[in-house]
């Protein structure tokens, strides 16, 4: 004899009211203030400025997200690549404004470069009149709310990464040493695509009816994490002379930096989509975590 | 930095931006319906498209480009220029027509499908009749003849596009003479690189703007979309003007600032 039980109410799970996701203009202001700080003061180890660049790379995946979620005709990756186009074009100008001036040298040393945030500001002038062009009746027309801040800000998210990412492996923001130590190396060509698949595939991948913000930017933060081990092991291969004999230390760090980064955020992402799901079930193949 | 040379930074970048604009327009790009074979076309974006035509164009362009020294710094080259500009064009188009042949390929003997334009009744240029091969409630397949030559043309203006920005960048905005502590080999590497980076930057984003304006899908300069090329020459010609400025920002402080 069974003994009928009362229905049991299921709790609608409410959203966690937490630090994370913020909303998208305090990760811009975050990620923003945060990117800038670290781009100005090269001398800092390679893993700190990996934190700003984890942050920049979520800000532009913010930045895709919000304007490709109206459809953009051509793919979401195309605006995560005009992102990067803009930036290399930035970075390259703003490292050769410090070339000429903008740094502070103590002891040989280059603590602060400030000329750089003349490249940023042209990125981020670009981005504005590419968004005004693309958004307006006159022109192409393309009818996105906010693309002109969008562009803005994956300009200047391009931008930020690039010099991140230079500064990381060279130790320097001037022009001609990065122009020696990153692009004699190739490491650019990396970076190029890193970057643009650090923004663009986090919506790309998840884009769809249950698309989850917060969900989505982790998946940024573990590309992040994959280019901070990949620029550790490049830092090593060019032997990574700008801390003298903390070169090493300071690459290995970036790489731990990376691996811890890249593993914590994708078990977050796949335990994210498993609470998501109605069942896991597995194949077989692989063991089931739940 | 010499003004002529400036100008003539920006001029190439911004002559380069326009062709990269206009090749874009040109190229048969099909997008999801084409992956479906519902939709005439490459079945993929015209970022993919362009950009790898552009990239192999600029593989053979920096390839040709060693055959010649660089310039001094107030000599213009006219000769060297043409030819690492078409042989950039040239590698475009057989990356392009490579794609375009294979995807046909698939098209007929892996879907079953005629290559057929689904915007016009005759092809316009060998007068084959269109509408009776297109299957009803689509917008064509494949790649048909008049796509092909389009494809072709769009394919070699954007290579040369892209290698004349390339050919400038490399010779007057980063030349090799710039790194005189490296070696001669890296110094030319490191020339070649920057100018390739820079040139594909400038490339990608003219593209995507003109990619924007044609809204993902285009048969070629057959399909009603070509009519708004203008709009986009507009958008790219103030945008590469920019990126142009930046370049010679980029090279005037690489040069040790000064006039």
């Amino acid at each position: 004899m069974t003994v009928p039980t009362a229905p049991v109410e299921e709790e609608e799970a409410k959203p966690k009211e937490g630090f994370w996701p913020p909303t998208e203009t305090g990760l811009g202001i975050i990620a923003a203030i945060l990117g800038i700080i670290m781009t100005i003061l090269p001398f800092l180890p390679s893993f700190v400025k990996a934190i700003g660049l984890t942050f920049v790379l979520v800000w532009g995946a913010d930045s895709v997200r919000k304007t490709s979620r109206y459809g953009l005709g051509t793919g979401v990756p195309s605006i995560g690549v005009l992102a990067v186009g803009y930036g290399v074009i930035g970075a390259i100008a703003g490292m050769g404004i410090a070339n000429v001036g903008g740094d502070f040298t103590i002891g040989g040393v280059e603590v602060l470069n400030v000329g750089v945030l003349g490249g940023v500001a042209i990125a981020a002038l670009i981005g504005y009149i590419s968004g005004i062009f693309s958004n307006s009746e006159k022109f192409i027309s393309m009818k996105i709310p906010g693309l002109e801040r969008g562009m803005t800000e994956l300009g200047v998210a391009g931008t930020l990464a690039f010099l991140l990412e230079s500064s990381m492996v060279a130790g320097t923001l001037k022009l001609d040493a990065v122009l020696e130590d990153v692009f004699l190396s190739g490491a650019i060509a990396f970076m190029f695509v890193m970057s643009a698949i650090g923004m663009f595939h986090p919506f790309n991948a998840c884009l769809g009816p249950d698309e989850d913000r917060g969900r989505t930017l982790l998946l940024s933060f573990e590309i992040s994490g994959l280019i901070c081990i990949i620029l550790g092991i490049v830092s090593i291969a060019l032997e990574a002379e700008w801390l003298g004999s903390l070169g090493l230390l300071n690459a290995a760090l970036l790489i731990l930096y990376g691996i811890v980064v890249w593993v914590v955020f994708y078990a977050k992402f796949v335990r994210r989509s498993f609470e998501a799901s109605y069942e896991v079930v597995g194949t077989g193949l692989i063991k089931t975590v739940k | 930095m010499d003004p002529i040379t400036a100008l003539l930074i920006l001029v190439c970048v911004i002559v380069g931006g326009l062709l990269a604009s206009l090749g874009v327009h040109m190229i048969p790009v099909g997008g999801a319906p084409a992956a479906m074979g519902t939709a005439t076309g490459i079945a993929t974006g015209t970022v993919q498209l362009m950009f790898g035509a552009a990239l192999t164009g600029l593989f053979t362009a920096s390839t040709v480009a060693t055959f010649f020294p660089t310039p001094k710094p107030d000599e213009i080259v006219g000769i060297p220029l043409i030819l690492v500009a078409l042989s950039g064009a040239v590698g475009a188009m057989l990356m392009l027509s490579f794609t375009m042949l294979f995807a046909n390929m698939l098209y007929v003997f892996g879907a079953g499908v005629v290559p057929v334009s689904g915007r016009v009744e005759v092809d316009p240029i060998t007068k084959e009749p269109q509408a009776p091969y297109k299957t009803p409630q689509t917008d064509g397949h494949g790649v048909p003849n008049v796509s092909y030559i389009s494809g072709w043309i769009g394919a070699f203006l954007g290579g040369f596009g892209g290698a004349l920005m390339y050919f400038v960048l490399k010779n007057y905005a980063f030349p090799a003479y710039l790194f005189p502590e490296l070696r001669a080999v890296d110094a030319e590497t490191v020339s070649a690189a920057a100018a390739g980076i820079a040139a594909a930057g400038i490339f990608v984003a003219n593209a995507i703007l003109s990619a924007y304006n044609i809204g993902g899908t285009i048969e070629g300069f057959h399909d009603p979309k070509f009519k708004r090329l203008p709009k986009a020459l507009i958008s790219c010609a103030v945008v590469s003007a920019l990126c142009g400025l930046c370049v010679i920002i980029a090279s005037w402080g690489l040069m040790g600032g000064g006039a």
